[in-house]
């Protein structure tokens, strides 16, 4: 799935543009407020949804190579966050959407394409 | 008076994390100078300026229980109105702001802003006075604590002896609860592996060990060391804490298995995973724990070929 299309659909402010991202491409979607489960999955490539707004989320990211973490409820990002984000490039937006709600559009679109 | 400027979004985590940490009883005065209610206001001025202090708590004989408390306000009052030979009784503040033992020092210091009064009486749970605390008991744990910090950071990166047949090294001392820095010894071990061009799974077995093991130390231990060291068939991760140590090891390594608090739930992490996330990606992995003494977690990942 592409970023771009996340982007045309889910109502999302872009914080952080990471590396790569006209083109990043994503593979799947893990959807946690803890890390520990995030570093459990084997997949690479995927998007981080998560309402915490800490900078381990990024270091977490930057581990598992997740290029895009996505904030919700309208969670605004740590200044730490955002400096980690740049540094590691890792692409950071933010969603006044709740987790359920953005779930569910993105497996509605993980379902229509 | 500004306030304090510490207690704000921009303080580094560390101090937010002191504030919240010490608490008021570890900080205050415990020697409370205290005088009667029938005490004349004169003799409470002459105490100020024997002991060098600026209010005095009121209270029963046995110096409990809390009635009041006499300023130098109250005592500069006393005298442009020429009743300093009244008893403490009559001219004492009885409207007091108190603190109890217990609260983190954050409390302290949101009141000294908010109250604009220079010390507060600090109370137990069974309300009887125990100490009191003024800015400058602030100030000296502050620094004291900051000064303990100053040193432990110059000391923070050691690069440990050699051993024959080691192709890298590194040392990193990891300190209790410091978030801010927490995550930095694992991306500096990603960093050596990537200008190696490791094999990108192998890669993320190791990173994912010494982050799990990194933040162990972070969030269970009272610090201690995470040591990197690379051969040639593998790679050796060393979590080496000064305590507390696990009572149960086997139990720890359960899936779901979590000491943490809240707190430290709040942050994303005690869920339990650690340290068998740590395992399930190293070839061998092994825990050796003292209670009272420390912890060695030791997890090796052999490279491909």
């Amino acid at each position: 799935m592409k970023l771009e299309t996340i982007l045309q659909r889910i109502p999302c402010t872009v914080v952080v543009k990471g590396k790569g991202f006209e083109e990043l491409d994503l593979r799947s979607i893990v959807a946690s407020d803890l890390m520990s489960d995030v570093l459990t999955t084997v997949d690479d490539r995927f998007l981080i949804v998560t309402s915490l707004n800490s900078e381990q989320v990024i270091r977490t990211a930057d581990i598992v190579g997740a290029p895009v973490v996505l904030l919700v409820n309208g969670k605004q990002p740590q200044n730490g966050m955002v400096r980690l984000a740049e540094e590691f490039g890792i692409t950071l937006l933010s969603t006044p959407l709740s987790m359920y709600k953005v779930c569910y559009l993105l497996g509605c679109l993980l379902e229509s394409k | 008076m500004s306030t304090i400027p510490i207690n704000t979004q921009e303080s580094p985590p560390f101090l937010l994390d002191l504030i919240y940490r010490l608490k008021v009883k570890d900080v205050m005065t415990h020697e409370v100078i205290t005088a009667r209610r029938e005490t004349p206001l004169r003799q409470i001025q002459y105490i100020m300026k024997e002991k060098g202090i600026t209010g005095v708590p009121i209270t029963d004989d046995e110096g409990k229980r809390l009635f009041g408390i006499v300023s130098m306000d109250d005592i500069i009052r006393a005298l442009d109105g020429g009743y300093i030979q009244d008893p403490a009784e009559r001219w004492m503040s009885r409207n007091l702001i108190v603190l109890e033992d217990d609260m983190p020092l954050q409390f302290a210091i949101s009141y000294l802003d908010k109250f604009r009064y220079g010390r507060f009486p600090v109370l137990n749970k069974d309300r009887e006075l125990v100490g009191i605390i003024t800015s400058r008991d602030i100030i000296i744990a502050l620094l004291v604590e900051v000064n303990k910090e100053v040193e432990k950071l110059e000391q923070r990166i050691v690069q440990p002896p050699s051993r024959p047949g080691e192709e890298a090294r590194l040392l990193y001392h990891v300190r209790k609860y410091d978030f801010e820095n927490a995550g930095k010894a694992s991306a500096g071990i990603k960093k050596l592996l990537l200008e190696r061009n490791l094999d990108p799974k192998t890669l993320r077995r190791i990173s994912v060990a010494a982050y799990e093991l990194e933040m162990n130390l972070v969030v269970h231990s009272e610090g201690g060391t995470l040591s990197f060291r690379m051969e040639k068939d593998r790679v050796e991760i060393e979590a080496k804490d000064r305590g507390p140590g696990i009572p149960d090891v086997e139990q720890a390594m359960e899936e779901g298995f979590s000491t943490a608090n809240e707190w430290i739930r709040s942050l994303g992490f005690g869920a339990g995973m650690g340290l068998p996330n740590a395992k399930r990606v190293s070839d061998e992995f092994t825990i050796d724990s003292r209670v009272g003494e420390g912890t060695t977690v030791r997890a090796v990942i052999y490279l491909p070929k």
